[in-house]
């Protein structure tokens, strides 16, 4: 087991706000030594919005609607979490159609949001889009052609692309690629490598727009499709009069188009780039690799069957992995007091009784912004916070009092850990083909790794779980939403229950607490809130401050490095800093029934 | 003048209080009331599903044509009493005004309100409206009606398009409340008080008619208003 | 890279495609497709041609305040034009916290040289609004609150989008009880113009539709009361819905997936706010106009509409009064009062009754007693 270094807070300080390309508004402050080596790292969120204070007193019915609008680039993902909670309170099961509806919308959440967060959001980490001016066409093609049969590779094409870039460029007005960069002596890749990742920038950007449309099929739109406590909104009617009201052959057609394209996109054209990209960077095995090599955790996700979540169920496994030890695999209980609790210790929240964590049926928050002595504000300007008082709008999650890594990487790692062969074909083949052992995945680079193989493992399931609901509906199955307990006259007095989910950035975790037809408590723990985490009763401190430790700089005023590692978890910082309810009264226990 | 109470005691001569575009805007707003009560609550909570041929069926739309048809019957019937108000006899005015800082007013209201609540055993008696029923016409009656017109045409307004003059005259509504679920959460209220109102005028007159002393119904239908003793 | 360094003089569209040796007719066929691309017909094409030739792009800083990113996400979906056309031909996207290259320092300086380079010309798109609680501080942006950053960059801009109810109206985290009193753009703004582009998030095409509109026309699309522009969000869901006609026949979706639901039929009973929503999902459609809410069956929430989250529960035609009671309606308020009144006219009734044939007997004794 690997030991993490204490964070020493002598050197340089250098600070950068906003960190871009993320969802939200993060804070990285860090102290580099004088080789410019990063010895202590501190992650700040620096926002905060009142999501589960809102959800107090509302239908529980309505709460996915809520929940929903955590995030926007994760979209979906809050809803489903939410109607596990409610359909878990009420003992709700939805039907065999749901299931997979349901399963489909976020194995396409999967392909689409790490395409853009590949592409969009963490490319121009490595890509040079101004070095790409100077590439050639038609070596570019070469090497295209080389890595994948994708057709658009022409060396005609690359030299139109190029124009583009030259075009837009050459006007002066750079637009996002303003200020960026560019010439940093951290960029690896030839001109040839980076062309052709500017062409697929823009392919993806455009074919982004064609995966979420199966969103758009179930769910009316996207961002922020439609949800329905106890199935899915849309009905099926395939055979009768009206079906064009409805999911029909068309529809399904539509869906069985887009999840194939998908499937082509990612194998043809993002693993054969992040690997091209990945064998130009192997240096970045030895950075960033934080709490992976330690601490991992999933709750499970993709369902087999509905209603159903035994861990054989799952398709990808839930556990946490401690110290470690991949050979033993913890069970997680969403539900155990004892398991997932959350301190406050650095966090701008407070609790009656600080040093002490709370599981989220108990949670409390209220705000509470102030700066520990080292922290400055010069009229309205925070120049630094103090790590040894509070300093972000993160809570500290931890799992039986460890810190742990959540996303694409947890996942694999925990399905490889158990044995999943299609997981361990999928790594395997990765780490072959890169030439690099196991241990290569846990850092920056096999984070970014991870999440490419993820979505060419959740594309191909996606194919799969579109001819499972072709085949249940032509079993003669076409129900897709249960009503029974729709009505609240239908439920009982007080309930509550805990609704999982693995979102494309790891474990999702809402919990709902139902008293006379309305939420008396809501609280999530999301992947960010434990990948952002700040430190913790114990001086413990979060993944991303624990995955910058160590790393090089070229030039930290610059902070090229310190971006890698920290897109490499995708960060969504709405998501980890909504809020708590600020009141705190410890729930009664009760029974659901 | 306008409202009056009589003596007690006595024979009293019958008097004309109500002139017939006064009796005749009664009738007919009495049954648009109804109409746009009945059309209304079936707009908001709609019948259970018709089965069939969707061209061939209109149900929203006929509830939808008698409710918006009589919505406007209603508003030019309300500007028209309005109108009478000023132009008609002494007592039309009653119905919008009450004049609660004249003393003969309250003494007259508590009166009322005790052979309301059955302390009296003579009924007092009136030439126009008594001061309850005038109070209660007010609150339950007009207030409601205004608001039910304004916003009954500031939703039109949303049918009718930003370009139609019941949105240049009426959109202004929108902006008070923002979001205009808020209009039909009014003018579903205002049809409750408008029910609330039509149980407990219809109740009143008829028991002024069988217990009181002066006639209520028929001074409605024929103008004049005869007592007993 | 000398091409690198940022020119005083800007380059217009034309020089450039010149200097990369497009010619004059090329460069006129390029604007015709444009023209006909934006959906502006024949004559449309000379107005794009001169705006190219003497315009630079107008640059455009994208804050984000208190939001989800879901606007920037719709933003990115927009299938005519795409969204890359327009970050790379059609608008210079000099500064957007989720698409940027820089960060840090080298971002917050984009923001201080397009105030300062194009002072009065530039656009300001706000996603999310503002924190006004804890004096600002839950919502910090290069270690300043959001407020200041706003204030600083409306300030000199020329107009101002603002995108999504977040920023028009307030969206979710204005909602009861708004713990950061999240509040929306054009009220924290003088001066200068707030164009209000609702939704939650707004269709994609209308988004990129307001910015090819303004740049095209050079012009501010007409509003309404709401500061909504016209050409939008001028009708209702309701009134160009594909489902309009079951509502008028009187055939609803009773409950979720029932037979009606099956059929298609009108999701009103469902508590479907298409007929209080100002937007065009009916007609533009989402994501290429593949479908909207009410075609895949769930009931329009009114995403678009000022306050609409505390307009709940949405799946209730009528919206909740909770003054009166968990689960209470203007329904159940009436209802109540109407019973209310009943009961009393009929106790009222009984008891006068009863006091008459009590007095009656009375009389009757005292007549008896008195033979006249």
């Amino acid at each position: 087991m690997t030991v993490l270094p204490t964070p020493d807070a002598s050197g340089r300080r250098v600070i950068i706000d906003p960190i871009t390309r993320i969802e939200g508004h993060l804070r990285i402050e860090i102290n580099v030594d004088d080789r410019n080596v990063i010895r202590n790292a501190v992650s700040v969120g620096t926002m905060w919005r009142g999501l589960e204070n809102i959800l107090k007193d509302r239908d529980p019915r309505d709460a996915w609607a809520f929940a929903q609008r955590v995030c926007g680039v994760c979209t979906g993902i809050h809803a489903l979490a939410s109607l596990r909670s409610v359909e878990d309170a009420l003992a709700i099961k939805i039907p065999e159609n749901a299931n997979l509806i349901r399963n489909i919308m976020t194995l396409t959440l999967y392909a689409q949001d790490h395409l853009v967060h590949f592409y969009h959001l963490h490319a121009l980490d490595w890509v040079d889009v101004v070095s790409a001016l100077r590439a050639d066409p038609a070596a570019t093609s070469t090497l295209a052609q080389s890595i994948s049969s994708w057709p658009k590779s022409s060396p005609g094409y690359f030299k139109d692309i190029q124009a583009r870039i030259a075009k837009f460029v050459g006007s002066g007005q750079l637009g996002p690629f303003r200020n960026g960069y560019w010439g940093h002596p951290g960029y690896k890749l030839p001109a040839e490598a980076n062309l052709m990742a500017v062409a697929h920038y823009l392919e993806a950007l455009e074919f982004q727009r064609e995966m979420v449309k199966i969103h758009t099929v179930f769910g009316g739109k996207n961002p922020h499709p439609h949800w329905v406590v106890g199935g899915v909104p849309s009905a099926i009617n395939v055979h009768n009069t009206g079906a064009v009201g409805a999911i029909n052959m068309e529809r399904l057609n539509l869906v069985v188009e887009i999840a194939r394209r998908t499937q082509e996109f990612i194998t043809q054209v993002y693993v054969p780039d992040l690997l091209t990209i990945a064998s130009f960077y192997k240096d970045w095995v030895q950075w960033g690799g934080g709490l992976s090599s330690m601490n991992l955790m999933s709750y499970g996700e993709f369902p087999g069957r509905a209603n159903d979540t035994s861990n054989d169920n799952m398709g990808m496994p839930r556990g946490a992995i401690i110290g470690g030890d991949l050979s033993r695999i913890h069970e997680v209980d969403l539900k155990d007091p004892s398991h997932i609790q959350e301190f406050v210790d650095h966090s701008w929240y407070k609790y009656p009784d600080e040093g002490k964590g709370l599981h989220p049926f108990d949670g409390i928050t209220e705000c509470d912004f102030r700066l520990g002595p080292a922290g400055k504000i010069d009229k309205d300007f925070l120049t630094q916070v103090d790590e040894t008082a509070k300093y972000s709008y993160v809570k500290a999650p931890r799992f039986k009092g460890e810190a742990m890594e959540v996303g694409p990487l947890a996942r694999l790692v925990i399905g490889y850990a158990a044995g999943r062969a299609d997981i361990r074909q999928l790594v395997d083949g990765a780490l072959k083909k890169l030439d690099v052992p196991l241990s290569a995945l846990f850092s920056t680079l096999g984070r970014t790794a991870a999440r490419g193989l993820e979505a060419q493992w959740a594309a191909d399931r996606l194919v799969t779980t579109v001819n499972d609901l072709i085949a249940n509906i032509r079993n003669g199955d076409i129900n897709t939403c249960a009503t029974e307990k729709w009505e609240p006259s239908s439920w009982p007095a007080t309930a509550k229950g805990a609704g999982y989910c693995e979102a494309p950035r790891g474990a999702l975790g809402h919990w709902v607490v139902i008293k006379d037809g309305r939420i008396a408590n809501y609280q999530c723990v999301v992947p960010t809130t434990w990948n952002a985490s700040p430190r913790d009763a114990k001086g413990k401190i979060g993944t991303y401050e624990a995955a910058l430790m160590g790393t090089p700089m070229a030039d930290p005023s610059r902070p090229l490095e310190v971006l890698r590692t920290i897109h490499s978890f995708d960060p969504c910082l709405a998501c980890a800093t909504h809020l708590y309810g600020p009141d705190g009264e410890p729930i009664v226990d009760v029974k659901v029934v | 003048m306008g409202y009056q109470r009589l003596p007690d005691d006595g024979d009293l001569p019958p008097q004309r209080i109500f002139d017939w575009p006064c009796r005749a805007w009664h009738w007919i707003n009495a049954l648009l009331v109804v109409v746009l009560i009945v059309s209304g609550y079936l707009i908001g909570t709609p019948l259970p599903s018709s089965s069939g041929d969707t061209s061939s069926l209109y149900v929203m739309g006929w509830l939808r044509f008698a409710h918006l048809a009589s919505g406007q019957l209603f508003a030019l019937g309300f500007l028209f009493r309005v109108y009478w108000a000023f132009n008609g006899n002494q007592y039309s005015w009653q119905l919008f005004l009450p004049t609660f800082w004249k003393k003969s007013w309250t003494d007259g209201f508590w009166a009322q309100i005790k052979w309301n609540l059955l302390l009296l055993k003579l009924a007092p008696r009136y030439v126009g409206l008594n001061p309850v029923a005038n109070v209660i016409m007010l609150v339950l009656f007009v207030l409601p009606s205004l608001l039910t017109i304004l916003t009954g045409f500031a939703m039109l307004a949303e049918v009718t398009g930003h370009d139609s003059w019941q949105y240049f005259c009426f959109g202004w509504m929108v902006s008070i409340f923002g979001n205009t679920l808020d209009l039909h959460l009014l003018h579903r209220l205002c049809l409750w008080a408008l029910v609330c109102f039509t149980m407990s005028h219809i109740y009143i007159a008829i028991r002024e008619d069988a217990v009181g002393r002066q006639t209520m119904v028929s001074t409605m239908l024929s103008g004049i208003r005869q007592y007993r003793r | 890279m000398s091409i690198l360094t940022r020119s005083k003089r800007v380059i217009t569209t034309a020089e450039v495609m010149e200097s990369r040796g497009i010619n004059r007719r090329e460069f006129l066929g390029f604007c015709s497709m444009m023209a006909v691309m934006l959906g502006l017909g024949p004559e449309g094409s000379g107005k794009i041609a001169q705006a190219m030739e003497v315009k630079p792009r107008v640059p455009v800083l994208w804050l984000h305040g208190l939001e989800c990113t879901c606007c920037s996400e719709s933003f990115i979906r927009s299938s005519h034009p795409q969204a890359s056309d327009v970050i790379l031909s059609m608008i210079s996207l000099d500064y957007d916290d989720t698409l940027m290259a820089a960060a840090g320092d080298q971002a917050e300086a984009i923001v201080d040289e397009i105030i300062r380079d194009y002072k009065g010309n530039y656009i300001l798109a706000v996603e999310g609004n503002v924190p006004l609680a804890h004096d600002g501080w839950n919502c910090i942006v290069g270690g300043r609150p959001f407020k200041s950053r706003l204030q600083e960059t409306a300030r000199h801009a020329k107009a101002i989008i603002a995108w999504g109810t977040c920023a028009a109206f307030g969206c979710v985290q204005a909602a009861r009880p708004n713990p950061t009193q999240a509040t929306p753009i054009s009220q924290l703004v003088e001066h200068v113009p707030v164009i209000n582009v609702p939704g939650c998030p707004p269709i994609a095409e209308v988004m990129t539709g307001i910015l090819t509109y303004m740049l095209t026309f050079d012009r501010l699309p007409d509003l309404d009361r709401q500061r909504r522009p016209k050409m939008f969000y001028g009708q209702r869901i309701h009134d160009k819905c594909y489902r309009r006609a079951h509502f008028d026949a009187g055939q609803f979706v009773e409950s979720w997936d029932d037979e009606g639901a099956r059929q298609g039929y009108c999701l009103y009973k469902l508590g479907c706010r298409g007929p209080t929503t100002y937007n065009a999902c009916s007609t533009i459609g989402w994501n290429d106009g593949v479908s909207f809410p009410i075609k895949s069956g769930a009931p329009c929430m009114g995403c678009s509409e000022e306050g609409f989250w505390d307009r709940g529960p949405f799946y209730e035609r009528l919206q909740g009064m909770q003054q009166f009671g968990i689960e209470s309606n203007a329904d159940m308020v009436g209802k109540a009062a109407a019973v209310g009144i009943g009961a009393a006219v009929g106790a009222h009734m009984a008891v006068s009754v009863a006091k008459k044939a009590l007095q009656g007997r009375k009389d009757n004794a005292s007549d008896e007693g008195n033979p006249s």
